[in-house]
C-alpha cells in the first residue's frame, strides 16, 4: 500500500512513576493518507499512546520506551519535541488552556513566531489557516469573547499551515454543544480529503465521529490493542460493550431488535446502509408492549415567573417561565451562551432577577438570603476543584454542616449516611488529591447532598469524562431519585445523557425559552433542533428511514432501554 | 555548590516559564483585587504567597521573576503607575521566601513540617527587613529623593503588613496545599468498625 | 473581570496606539529615566503637559481614570504632608539654604516658601510619573509588551511571562467568582460589610487554596500545548503581533534618541558631578 507514516513495533511504554507498564506490544501502522479512530475505555492508555507519536511521552512525561516507534521515519526517542513538531500536529482536548495567543491572529501564528519566521511570511500563512476553518473574521478577537466552538477551530488552524503530515486529536468534541461537534467532525473530514493529512482521532464519542466515515478503528483496552481494522466488523460484533464503549444508538436499536449485524453491511453509515434486511425486525420490535413510564412527581416546587436578566446592558435571560415538580428529573439544554448557566444561578439566587419572580414552595424567594437558598436547593458545577476546599474528604462534607451551626452528633449522622450513599464511606479519610476525577466530582455531590437539598442542579455533570465514570455517576444520581424523591437538574450538551436519564428537557437559545417538553418530544422536533444548535440522534434518521413516526420511535426506544436497566436484557425476550 | 546554584536558578524548561507566568498573573489579580489598604503605598495582601509557592515548585530565582513580574502586572491592570522601587523589593523577598526548596519544604510533594514552618517564618522577618528596610528605601530615594524618615516608615509599614500575611496566612496555606498535594502511600479502604 | 482591567488586549485606534511595541516600551524606559533623574520644574512640566495630551488622545473613559487621579492625587497629597511634618525646613537644603518662614504654627511646626516649593515640585514630579505610566498602560498590549522587552534584549522567555499571565487572568477571574459562588451557596458569609478583618483572612484561606491548585492545575495543559507547536526551540524569535515600523515609529526614534543622549549629559553634569542637593528654585 502506500508509505507508513506512523510504525509502532513491539513497543512498550512505562512512565516513570508507575511501577507497571501503560503500554504492552503495540505493533501498528499508520499509513499516509489514513484516517483512524483510537477508541478505548478511560485509562486504556489511548492519550499516551498518541503522546508517543507526538513526542511529549517521554520528552515531557518522563517515561521509559521499549521497542521502537517510528514518526516519518524518525526513531522518536532519538528525535526531538521540536522535529516531531514539524511533522505532527496535535490538537489538545483542552480547547481552553491550549489557547495560548492574546488574540486568534496570535494564537494560530504560535508556531511560525516560534520558528523565528518574519511577520511579512507569516502574515500570509495565518490568514490562509484562519480561511480554511472559517475563522477569518476573528483575528482580532480576545480568547474569551470566543465560543468553545470557535477556540477548537482556532486550536485546529494552529497546527495547519506549515508542513505537518499527520494531525493528532485528543477528544476534540468534548466540550462542544452538538452541533458544534458535527461541524467539529465535517472540519477534520475536510482536512483529511482537502489537505490529503493523515487523522488520527482519539474520542470516546462513537456515534459523533461516524458522522463522516473513518478508514479504521483500533480498540484499545488495559495499554493492549484488541481490535484494529474496518468500523463495520467492530460494529457487528460484541467488542464495544465487552470493554464499556458506548454503541451507536443505532445500532443498539438493531440489536435491541434482534437484528443479525454482519461486517458486509455498511454498518457504520446510518445514511447509506440497506435497511431491507433488517425491516421486518425493527418494525415488529415497535409492536412490543412496554409498560408505559410515568415518573412519580408531586406538587410544584419551583416556579420561575417572568424572569428576565441581564449582566450588563444585553439581556441574557428573556422573559423565561417554566415550573418544576417534586421528584422530576429535568435536563437544560440549548448551545453555548444561552444562559444555562446563568439561570441556575440565578435558581439559587447568586444572582437576582431583573423582573419576575422565583418562588421555591410557593414563596417568593427574594427574602431567602443566598445561604437559605443553599439549603434547599444545591449547586454543583462543573469542575470539581474548583469547589473542593477542605483537604479530607470528610471534611469537606462537613464543612457546610458546621458553618450551619448543626450539632455534632447531627452532621456525624448526616455525614456517614451520605458517604454510604455515595460510595465513599471507605475513603472518608484519603486526601481529596488521592482520588479519580471521577470520584472527585461524586465528593462534589456529595457535599451537596449532605445538606440535603430538595432540588440539585448539576452543571454539565459529565463534560470530560469516560463512558464508565459517566455511566457511575449517572446511575447514582439516578438512584437518589428514584429512593429518596430528590429533584434533578441536569445542565447538559449530550443529546444521549439527555435521552437516558431525563424525563424532561428545557431548551434555550439567546436567553429564551424555545421549548419545554419530554425529551423525545423536543428530539424530534426540526425547529427546536435548529434554534437551540442541537443535533438530531441517529434515532430520529433511523426511524425515518423506517417510516416510524420519530417522536413513537424515540419514546419507544427509551422506554425499552429503561426496561432494559432495571431488569436486565433477558426482559426482552 | 552546583548543586545549590542549580536550586537557587531552577529548570527553565517550558513548564517553568508557564509556572511563573500563571504565578504572575495570580500575583497581579490578588495584588488588585484580594487586598486590605493600611497605610500609604501599603496593602494587606494575600498576593505575597504565590512567590512563596512558586519558589516551593520551582526554586528561588523563578520566585523572584514571577513576584517582580507580578508587581508589574498588577501596576499594568491596576492602573497605579509604576513603582519601581517596590517591585524590586517586593523581588528581592520573593527570592527570599522562595528559599523553601533549599531547606527541603516541597509543597508539590506534599512535603511540610513544622520544621519547615519555623525556619519559613525567620526567612520572612529576615526577608522583610532586607527588602523593605534596605532595597526599597534605598531604591526610593535613589528615583524619588526624599525624607529618610518618612521613606522608611513607609517602607517598614509595608514589610511588616507583608510578614503578618506570610506568617499568619502563608503557613496556614502551606500546610493545606502540603496535605493536598500529598500522594498519600498508605492509604487503606476503611470498612465500617462496629 | 475582564472589562475591568485598564490595559486592552487588543490595540486601539489612535496614533499612540498605533505605534510598535519596540517604540512604546523604549520611549517609557526613556521618559522614566528622564523623571527620575531630575527636580528640576523646567523640566517636569514640559512632560507633564505632554503626557496630559497624550491622556486626551488616546480617548480613555473618563470615568474610570478619574478615580485613579483622585486616589493616587490624595495618596501623593498625603505623602507630602508626611514630609512636610517629619521635616518642615526639607526645602532649605534644597533651595540654595534659606529659609523664608511664610506662617508658623508652634515651634517646630511652620511652612516656608522653599519647602511648600518642594513640596510642590515633588508632588508634580510624582503625579507626572502617574501619567506617563498611565499613558503608556493604555496605548500598550501585553503582546506588544512583549515583543517590546523582546527588542531591547530581554530573553523571550522572560518576554513570554507577561503575554501568557495576561492571556489567564480572565480565566483566573473567572474560577475566583466561581469558587466564591460554591462556597457562598454552602453557607459562607463572604460579605465584606458584615465580617471582621480576621475572619475576612480566614476566609481568603478558604478561596485561595482551591483557587491556587486550580490555577496551577493549568500549568500542564499550557505548556504541552506550547511545547507541541514547538516552543522554545531557537534562541530568536518573532511577533504576530509587532507589525513594521510607520514614519511616526521613525520620528520617535529620533526623539528619544535625542532625549537619550540629554539625559546622560545631564546626569553626569547635575547628578554625579553635583555636589550639594539643589533643585532649580526661581525665587532666590
Ligand atoms: N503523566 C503520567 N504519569 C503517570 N502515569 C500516567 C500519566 N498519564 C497517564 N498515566 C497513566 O496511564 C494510564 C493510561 O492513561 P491515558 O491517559 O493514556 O488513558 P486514556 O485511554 O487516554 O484515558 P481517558 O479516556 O480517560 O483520557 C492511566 O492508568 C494513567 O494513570
Ligand atoms: N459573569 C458574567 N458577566 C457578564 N456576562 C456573562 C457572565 N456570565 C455569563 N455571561 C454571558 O451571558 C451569556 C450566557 O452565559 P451562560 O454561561 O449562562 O451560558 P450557557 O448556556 O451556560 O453556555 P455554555 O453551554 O457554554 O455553558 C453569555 O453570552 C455569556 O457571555
Ligand atoms: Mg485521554
Ligand atoms: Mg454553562
Amino acid at each position: 500500500m502506500s508509505t507508513p507514516i506512523v510504525e509502532f513495533k513491539d513497543f512498550g511504554f512505562k512512565y516513570k512513576s508507575q511501577s507497571a507498564p501503560t503500554l504492552h506490544d503495540i505493533n501498528l501502522t499508520i499509513c499516509k493518507g489514513e484516517k483512524v479512530l483510537i477508541l478505548g475505555p478511560s485509562g486504556s492508555g489511548k492519550s499516551t499512546l498518541a503522546n508517543c507519536i507526538n513526542g511529549l511521552n517521554p520528552f515531557s512525561y518522563d517515561g521509559v520506551i521499549t521497542g521502537s516507534c517510528k514518526v516519518a521515519g524518525m526513531e522518536t526517542k532519538d528525535a526531538s519535541i521540536f522535529a516531531l513538531s514539524k511533522v505532527v500536529g496535535t490538537v489538545l482536548q483542552d480547547s481552553d488552556a491550549q489557547f495560548v495567543g492574546l488574540s486568534v491572529g496570535e494564537d494560530i501564528a504560535f508556531a511560525l513566531e516560534n520558528q523565528s519566521m518574519p511577520r511579512k511570511e507569516m502574515l500570509p500563512k495565518v490568514e490562509w489557516a484562519a480561511g480554511v476553518v472559517g475563522m477569518s473574521d476573528f483575528l482580532m478577537h480576545v480568547p474569551y469573547e470566543l465560543s468553545g466552538g470557535q477556540k477548537q477551530k482556532v486550536a485546529l488552524a494552529g497546527v495547519l499551515h506549515g508542513d505537518v503530515d499527520l494531525l493528532i486529536f485528543d477528544e476534540p468534541l468534548a466540550s462542544l454543544d452538538p452541533r458544534m461537534g458535527m461541524t467539529a467532525v465535517e472540519l477534520i473530514d475536510r482536512m483529511h480529503k482537502e489537505q490529503n493529512k493523515t487523522v488520527v482521532i482519539v474520542e470516546h464519542r462513537l456515534e459523533d465521529v461516524l458522522y463522516r466515515s473513518v478508514d479504521r478503528i483500533v480498540l484499545m483496552n488495559e495499554g493492549r490493542i484488541v481490535y484494529d481494522g474496518v468500523p463495520d466488523e467492530l460494529l457487528a460484533s460484541d467488542l464495544l460493550t465487552r470493554y464499556g464503549i458506548r454503541e451507536p444508538l443505532y445500532i443498539k436499536a438493531m440489536k435491541y431488535a434482534g437484528c443479525e449485524l454482519t461486517p458486509d453491511q455498511n454498518l457504520s453509515d446510518i445514511e447509506g446502509m440497506d435497511l431491507s434486511p433488517f425491516e421486518d425486525k425493527l418494525k415488529q420490535q415497535q409492536l412490543v408492549q412496554l409498560e408505559k413510564y410515568v415518573p412519580k412527581v408531586g406538587e410544584e416546587i419551583l416556579k420561575v415567573q417572568n424572569v428576565s436578566f441581564a449582566y450588563g446592558k444585553d439581556p441574557v435571560l428573556k422573559n423565561i417561565s417554566f415550573s418544576v415538580r417534586r421528584g422530576e428529573k429535568v435536563a437544560f439544554v440549548g448551545k453555548n451562551g444561552a444562559g444555562k448557566s446563568t439561570m441556575a444561578k440565578l435558581i439559587c439566587g447568586i444572582i437576582r432577577p431583573r423582573e419576575g419572580q422565583v418562588l421555591i414552595n410557593g414563596t417568593d424567594y427574594m427574602k431567602y438570603s443566598i445561604k437559605e437558598i443553599g439549603e434547599k436547593i444545591g449547586y454543583v458545577m462543573q469542575n470539581p476543584n474548583q469547589m473542593l476546599v477542605k483537604d479530607i474528604i470528610r471534611d469537606e462534607l462537613e464543612l457546610a454542616m458546621l458553618l450551619r451551626g448543626k450539632s455534632r452528633q447531627e452532621i456525624d449522622e448526616a455525614v456517614k449516611k451520605t458517604l454510604k450513599m455515595c460510595g465513599l464511606y471507605p475513603m472518608r479519610n484519603w486526601p481529596v488529591s488521592a482520588v479519580s476525577y471521577g470520584q472527585k466530582k461524586r465528593v462534589t455531590i456529595a457535599s451537596i447532598l449532605v445538606l440535603q437539598p430538595e432540588i440539585i442542579i448539576l452543571d454539565e455533570p459529565t463534560a470530560g469524562q469516560d463512558y464508565r465514570h459517566y455511566t457511575e455517576i449517572m446511575e447514582f444520581l439516578d438512584e437518589l431519585n428514584r429512593e429518596y424523591g430528590i429533584t434533578i437538574v441536569f445542565i447538559t450538551h449530550d443529546m444521549h445523557l439527555a435521552i437516558q436519564y431525563t424525563d424532561r428537557a428545557i431548551v434555550f437559545s439567546e436567553g429564551e425559552l424555545v421549548a419545554d417538553d419530554s425529551v423525545f418530544r423536543v428530539l424530534s422536533n426540526d425547529q427546536v433542533i435548529t434554534r437551540a444548535n442541537l443535533k438530531q440522534t441517529s434515532l430520529y434518521t433511523l426511524a425515518m428511514r423506517l417510516g416510524i413516526e420519530p417522536e413513537a420511535y424515540i419514546e419507544h426506544f427509551i422506554n425499552y432501554e429503561r426496561m432494559v436497566r432495571a431488569h436486565g436484557q433477558q426482559a426482552s425476550d | 555548590m552546583k548543586k545549590i546554584l542549580k536550586t537557587l536558578l531552577g529548570v527553565w524548561n517550558t513548564k517553568t516559564v508557564v509556572a511563573i507566568a500563571i504565578g504572575a498573573a495570580l500575583f497581579g489579580v490578588l495584588m488588585n483585587f484580594g487586598g486590605i489598604p493600611i497605610f500609604t503605598n501599603t496593602n494587606l495582601t494575600t498576593a505575597m504567597i504565590i512567590p512563596v509557592i512558586v519558589g516551593s515548585m520551582f526554586g528561588p530565582v523563578p520566585a523572584f521573576i514571577s513576584c517582580a513580574v507580578g508587581n508589574i502586572i498588577a501596576d499594568l491592570i491596576g492602573g497605579w503607575g509604576f513603582w519601581f522601587d517596590w517591585s524590586v523589593g517586593n523581588g528581592v523577598l520573593g527570592f527570599i521566601v522562595g528559599l523553601l526548596p533549599l531547606y527541603g519544604a516541597k509543597i508539590n510533594e506534599g512535603i511540610f513540617k513544622p520544621i519547615h514552618a519555623v525556619i519559613y517564618a525567620v526567612t520572612c522577618v529576615v526577608g522583610n527587613a532586607f527588602a523593605f528596610g534596605v532595597i526599597t528605601p534605598l531604591l526610593t530615594m535613589a528615583f524619588y529623593g526624599g525624607e529618610e524618615s518618612i521613606t522608611f516608615l513607609q517602607a517598614i509599614a509595608g514589610g511588616i503588613a507583608n510578614t503578618i500575611i506570610l506568617v499568619v496566612v502563608g503557613i496556614p496555606i502551606l500546610f493545606a496545599l502540603a496535605r493536598r498535594n500529598a500522594r498519600s502511600t498508605n492509604l487503606k479502604m476503611e470498612e465500617e468498625k462496629e | 473581570m475582564d472589562n475591568r482591567l485598564l490595559i486592552n488586549l487588543i490595540p486601539g485606534e489612535t496614533f499612540l496606539h498605533k505605534l510598535t511595541g519596540k517604540t512604546k516600551v523604549r520611549t517609557f524606559l526613556i521618559l522614566m529615566v528622564y523623571i527620575i533623574m531630575s527636580f528640576d520644574l523646567r523640566l517636569i512640566m514640559p512632560l507633564s503637559i505632554l503626557s496630559i495630551m497624550g491622556l486626551v488622545s488616546l480617548k480613555p473613559q473618563w470615568k474610570i481614570i478619574k478615580f485613579f487621579f483622585i486616589i493616587i492625587g490624595l495618596m501623593n497629597v498625603l505623602n507630602i504632608v508626611l514630609f512636610w511634618l517629619a521635616d518642615p525646613n526639607i526645602g532649605t537644603m534644597w533651595c540654595g539654604g534659606t529659609t523664608t518662614v511664610l506662617f508658623r504654627l508652634t515651634e517646630r511646626l511652620f511652612l516656608s516658601a522653599e519647602t511648600l516649593w518642594y513640596l510642590c515640585v515633588r508632588f508634580i514630579k510624582m503625579m507626572t510619573s502617574f501619567m506617563v505610566s498611565l499613558v503608556f498602560i493604555l496605548a500598550i498590549t501585553p503582546s506588544e509588551l512583549a515583543a517590546g522587552l523582546y527588542s531591547i534584549k530581554v530573553p523571550y522567555k522572560i518576554c513570554t511571562i507577561f503575554s501568557i499571565a495576561f492571556r489567564y487572568i480572565p480565566d483566573i477571574g473567572r474560577d475566583f467568582q466561581n469558587i466564591k459562588i460554591s462556597l457562598q451557596t454552602r453557607g459562607v458569609e463572604l460579605d465584606p460589610k458584615k465580617s471582621s478583618i480576621g475572619k475576612r483572612l480566614k476566609q481568603n484561606i478558604l478561596i485561595l487554596v482551591p483557587l491556587i491548585t486550580t490555577s496551577f492545575d493549568r500549568v500542564g495543559n499550557i505548556s504541552n500545548a506550547m511545547d507541541l507547536r514547538g516552543y522554545g526551540r531557537g534562541r530568536t524569535r518573532t511577533y504576530y503581533s509587532e507589525h513594521e515600523e510607520l514614519k511616526a515609529d521613525k520620528v520617535f526614534k529620533a526623539l528619544y534618541i535625542i532625549l537619550i543622549l540629554f539625559c546622560v549629559y545631564w546626569i553626569i553634569t547635575q547628578n554625579i558631578m553635583a555636589e550639594t542637593l539643589s533643585m532649580w528654585y526661581p525665587f532666590v
